[in-house]
């Protein structure tokens, strides 16, 4: 996706030449207390062959409309695919990623989870990280932002330890979509999410 | 703070103007400033900054654990020399920090947030004639050096201990206009009440800063009445506007000029007084709420609950929750040449506690930091 102009990425902050003339500017000291790069590495866990049977979990962020779309994928992978959903969750800090407790509580009953809506500042990038953590527990992760909060949804990525995490972009807005507009999006979602928690390869473009 | 004779670049003097100006791009080029240009921040500058305080350099002061970033005393310095603070500054860079944390939407997601706000930062004591804080005329600036210095030092440690960049973590949407510039000080010598720093907890005459996230700010000018109670339903009237009240309440301040407050006082009004009178009286009716898609719901959410929610529609709903400083702020800054004053919406409530400046330390050294990993 393009961006829009002045829009930037941290790490295109510096250009070569200025790495290259970092010497230089030695008696500058540095007031971000980042002296040194994360290591990056990948969380993705194993993926499912398939659905069938497969415990799916909810983890809503409490955004508007978040619940509601949640429910139809889960209704949805339900009945096409004949997975069940085991547990739903509501998170209590919208801006926080997931408390240990409840990531433990939904790992421990779900094959997959869904995580949505990132719809904010704050709750994009959080949900992000909340995506990373189940994967770090084992559990593929689907987690839905609003393709307006792309920027900040990846910068989260990095901070967490896995730049190239992937998460699932619908169009913004999300809050104001009627019900049957959020049973809509949830329909356009489904093969990314089944793309991204199965082995299956998307074959189009769903978002 | 002109440049400093680093060595040669490519064999040949460089001169201090080069050399200043090499390092204003560079900081340009990494990231850290905030549009305008800083000053670089030296081992030298920064040490003499931490010497105005007798914390430690490496004490942590502020985290964002989600973030993984953390603001330390040393980060907080070297970020207001970047700003321009000169050193007698910092003791009143560290107290704005310290009463931030204290509140509930700078510890969450509050800098991330569409909303983008920032603080309002109130000075209190004498630390503002000492320092030449202005409280007068303009006082939301520019055109003061402790006021916008101080003001800039948080938006740039923001920034950079806390990484929230705009664009990639700060992710408001338009943002308030006047942010990390409003660092006002209090106008105690023409108020009739008592300091802002009071309803903080401290004593008055106590050098203090008190500060919450405005979310927009808004002047009422009433020259037209010397009525305190027509004056006040002026202020009630914008106060209850729509637009910026998106919960079940709202919060709000007013900062008022000295004429206002004056005005107010000689009808035999404490601060209190005005505070009572407007949280009963602010406020919409349902009607006017369900007509712009902010009914109120059962469970107390404000929105597009079809007709008028589940209010009465000849309903009344009172814009605020208690009446405390905590959720309408009263100061008084500005020059007395008008009646034109202030409302302020405030992103949270108050945390309703103000922070002391520490007095002036006695030159000493400071401690340094082990720099083995560079900075």
């Amino acid at each position: 996706m393009a961006l829009p102009a002045g829009t930037l990425a941290s790490h295109e902050l510096m250009s070569e030449a200025t790495m290259r003339d970092e010497e230089r500017f030695d008696h500058i000291l540095d007031p971000t207390g980042q002296s040194r790069r994360s290591t990056q590495a990948s969380s993705a866990a194993q993926r499912l062959p398939a659905l069938a049977n497969a415990r799916v979990g909810l983890l809503n962020n409490t955004k508007q409309n978040a619940a509601p779309l949640l429910a139809e994928l889960g209704r949805l992978l339900a009945d096409g695919y004949g997975a069940t959903v085991t547990i739903q969750r509501t998170k209590p800090t919208i801006a926080f990623p997931v408390d240990e407790p409840t990531l433990k509580e939904i790992s421990a009953v779900s094959d997959v989870v869904i995580v949505g809506v990132g719809d904010c500042g704050s709750c994009s990038a959080s949900a992000v990280a909340d995506g990373i953590a189940f994967e770090r527990e084992g559990v593929p992760a689907a987690v839905i932002c609003s393709d307006a909060f792309e920027v900040t949804a990846r910068a989260m990525a990095e901070v967490q330890g896995d730049a190239g995490f992937e998460f699932l972009m619908t169009s913004h807005p999300v809050a104001v979509l009627t019900p049957d507009q959020v049973n809509a999006r949830a329909a356009e979602l489904l093969p990314a999410v089944i793309a991204r928690v199965t082995e299956q390869a998307l074959t189009e473009t769903a978002t | 703070m002109t440049g400093r004779a680093v060595g040669e670049t490519t064999g040949g003097a460089v001169d201090d103007t080069t050399l200043t100006q090499g390092d204003i791009e560079y900081m340009y080029e990494r990231g850290w400033t905030d549009g305008l240009p800083v000053v670089p921040p030296t081992r030298e500058l920064t040490d003499e900054l931490l010497a105005t305080t007798s914390r430690p350099a490496d004490e942590v002061i502020g985290r964002l654990d989600h973030l993984k970033r953390e603001v330390t005393v040393e980060l907080a310095a070297i970020n207001s020399v970047m700003a321009g603070c000169r050193p007698e500054y910092f003791p009143v860079v560290l107290a704005c920090w310290d009463a931030l944390m204290l509140e509930r939407a700078t510890v969450g997601g509050g800098w991330q947030s569409t909303s983008g706000p920032a603080p309002l930062l109130v000075v209190n004591g004498p630390v503002r004639q000492r320092l030449g804080f202005n409280s007068t005329g303009g006082v939301f600036g520019p055109g003061f050096r402790a006021n916008a210095t101080v003001a800039r030092a948080i938006g740039l440690i923001v920034r950079n201990a806390l990484g929230i960049v705009p664009h990639v973590f700060e992710q408001a949407t338009q943002g308030i206009p006047g942010r990390w510039a409003m660092c006002i000080a209090e106008n105690e010598e023409e108020s009739p009440w008592e300091p802002l720093s009071v309803d903080g907890g401290l004593p008055s005459g106590v050098d203090a800063v008190s500060t919450t996230l405005l979310r927009t700010s808004e002047y009422v000018d009433n020259r037209h009445t010397g009525d305190p109670e027509k004056l006040l339903a002026d202020f009630a009237d914008t106060i209850s506007r729509t637009g910026s009240w998106i919960f079940r309440n709202a919060t709000a301040g007013v900062v008022f000029c000295p004429e206002h407050a004056q005005l107010l006082a000689g009808a035999g009004m404490t601060k209190d007084d005005v505070r009572s009178w407007l949280v009963a009286r602010c406020g919409r009716s349902t009607a006017d709420l369900s007509r712009v898609g902010k009914s109120l719901s059962e469970k107390g959410v404000r929105g597009d609950h079809g007709d008028d929610g589940d209010h009465p529609r000849d309903g009344f709903d009172p814009l605020f929750a208690e009446n405390s400083p905590k959720h309408l702020l009263i100061a008084v800054a500005g020059a007395r040449n008008a009646g034109i004053s202030m409302v302020v919406r405030l992103f949270t409530p108050w945390s309703g506690i103000s922070a002391r400046v520490d007095p002036p330390a006695a030159t000493r050294q400071s401690v340094r930091l082990d720099r083995s990993n560079g900075t």
